[in-house]
């Protein structure tokens, strides 16, 4: 696509999705090849507005954090992965943004892997849920009981008493990686 | 270090004041000079700059400041565990540009440079507050709407500072500073009341986000000078950035620091990881669209900031906390605008009253 084909299409898309000027100009302000590749990525991808508000932004800050161009994330083996999973638009999209969020957040994501892999590893009942404090933003651990009879509340609590040293592992692993 | 001023604004009613004639005697003959009737017109944003927090900077507004000077550290509250660090406002703004500096939101509707004219008045309320409760030692400092030492070789304020503090027993004042300006302090004698705190960051984060500071090299110097001339001195790793090297260089950074000054004599190391409210992140954002040093593993966190994750965060904490330890030197080390868990989690015990980390602190 030429240079004025490109940033035609990219106003189109713009203006069909009420996209903010703010995410435009930071679109039209790329330099030429990402401008095009992104439109490409976006278009088949049918991405809602806050989806791709969401992607300029997480590709600004990885252009940043990486000193790259937009284009040449784009073309990453990860990236273009997510975009050619056998699944619906809607679900590609997700996967493309989460795609983009590994590569902002590298550490986070690890860590987040590695927690959520000790949670599970505890097998809790249904009923019985440890949730991880989102995106680790804090140390706080919430443990989720669920009961709707007596007999589940003690069944739970026992499991819950039995499990104690493994919850006050993962309590100490939220704020200590080498605990 | 000179910082070039755009023009000063003298208050009418300042202009015969010590802090006028000084500025008016030491300051750069080619800068503008202009009186007014009130200094608070002048504080405000410029409409036609493209950066008014930018040009604040270099407009220096002397005048009377209207409330009180002496307060409670703003960055203090109820949901952490604080160090009770007492703050006397003698200027705001600053005229280096720290792409992170808090300023560029706290002081955005009023980012003049001023520096106030009236501050015997402030000394009257610390001895307001000395007379209140004269068994208890404060720490009471500067350099928290501005730095503290930026422009006294032009304004000259830490001289009457340190004289009052130095004749004051239960006082402990704290300049804090990210230049070397000290040659008006090496003139005087603070009676072990006088305490000179740098903020250090690795050169890594000075070279990309520090604009017109001394690096850190200068910083620590500095110190070592002032330590010699009978001043306490202190140090903040804050904001500590967890850049993708920043364990090596923090610990560079230490060796540094404690090859050229006795941890011994340090009256305390202070770390806070960096935290960004969305607007201020938006408006630094702005201001240094490419400073890769904002754009850390930053997430939301419960008191509504952007911080480095927490597991992320007390890992650097750990480990600048087990190199204080190890030079068996027993540095006291606090944490800024961190919960009482992340103190226990890094200490490994709970974290004292702010009134007695205050007390520790102003006595050591």
């Amino acid at each position: 696509m030429s240079l004025y084909v490109v940033d035609d299409a990219i106003r189109a898309l713009a203006a069909r999705r009420h996209l903010p000027n703010s995410h435009l100009a930071k679109w039209l302000a790329m330099d030429t090849g990402s401008r095009a590749a992104l439109i490409e990525m976006v278009e088949p991808l049918k991405m809602r507005t806050g989806q791709i508000v969401v992607a300029i932004d997480l590709l600004d800050e990885i252009a940043i954090r990486e000193r790259a161009t937009v284009a040449a994330i784009l073309s990453r083996a990860d990236i273009r992965r997510s975009c050619v999973l056998d699944a619906s638009g809607p679900a590609q999209a997700a996967a493309f943004l989460d795609a983009l969020r590994a590569i902002r957040f590298p550490r986070l994501k690890l860590a987040i892997e590695r927690l959520s892999a000790e949670v599970a590893a505890l097998r809790l009942p249904a009923g019985l849920r440890v949730v991880l404090p989102k995106n680790l933003g804090s140390d706080e651990l919430m443990i989720q009981l669920n009961a709707r009879t007596p007999l589940e509340m003690r069944n739970l609590l026992d499991t819950l008493a039995a499990k104690k040293s493994e919850l006050v592992r993962l309590a100490k692993l939220i704020g200590d990686d080498e605990a | 270090m000179k910082f070039d001023l755009d023009a000063i604004y003298i208050e009418n009613a300042c202009r015969d004041t010590s802090l006028a004639q000084r500025v008016l005697a030491r300051g750069d003959t080619r800068t503008a000079i202009h009186f007014i009737a009130d200094g608070r017109a002048a504080s405000l944003p410029l409409g036609d700059a493209a950066d008014s927090f930018a040009a604040g900077k270099r407009r220096m507004v002397i005048m009377r400041r209207r409330s009180p000077f002496l307060m409670g550290c703003p960055a203090g509250s109820a949901k952490f565990a604080c160090c009770g660090y007492l703050v006397l406002t003698l200027a705001s703004n600053c005229p280096m540009d720290c792409s992170y500096c808090f300023l560029q939101e706290y002081v955005a509707d009023n980012p003049g440079f001023q520096i106030y004219a009236n501050y015997d008045d402030a000394f009257a309320e610390i001895d307001k507050l000395i007379a209140a409760a004269p068994d208890r030692h404060f720490r009471i400092g500067t350099g928290e709407l501005a730095d503290s030492l930026a422009m006294d070789s032009i304004t000259g304020l830490s001289i009457d500072l340190i004289k009052f503090f130095a004749a004051r027993e239960t006082l402990t004042l704290e300049l804090k500073t990210k230049t070397d300006e000290i040659e008006n302090l090496l003139e005087l004698d603070p009676h072990g009341r006088v305490l000179v705190s740098w903020t250090l960051s690795p050169r890594r984060l000075y070279e990309s986000s520090e604009y017109r500071t001394a690096s850190p090299s200068q910083r620590i110097d500095a110190a070592r000078r002032v330590l010699e001339a009978g001043y306490r001195v202190a140090f903040h790793l804050d904001p500590i950035v967890a850049y993708p090297e920043a364990e090596p260089d923090y610990i560079d950074l230490m060796d540094e620091l404690f090859s050229s000054i006795d941890p011994a004599r340090i009256s305390f190391i202070s770390m806070g990881g960096l935290r960004m409210t969305p607007a201020l992140r938006a408006a630094a954002r702005r201001r240094f669209p490419t400073d890769a040093m904002l754009l850390g593993e930053d997430v939301l966190s419960a008191d509504g900031r952007y911080r480095t994750f927490t597991l992320m965060r007390l890992r650097l904490y750990r480990i600048l906390s087990e190199k204080f330890k190890k030079t068996g030197a027993e540095i006291p080390a606090y944490l800024c605008m961190e919960n009482s868990s992340v103190h226990h989690r890094v200490f490994g015990a709970p974290a004292p009253h702010p009134a007695e980390t205050s007390e520790r602190l102003a006595i050591r």
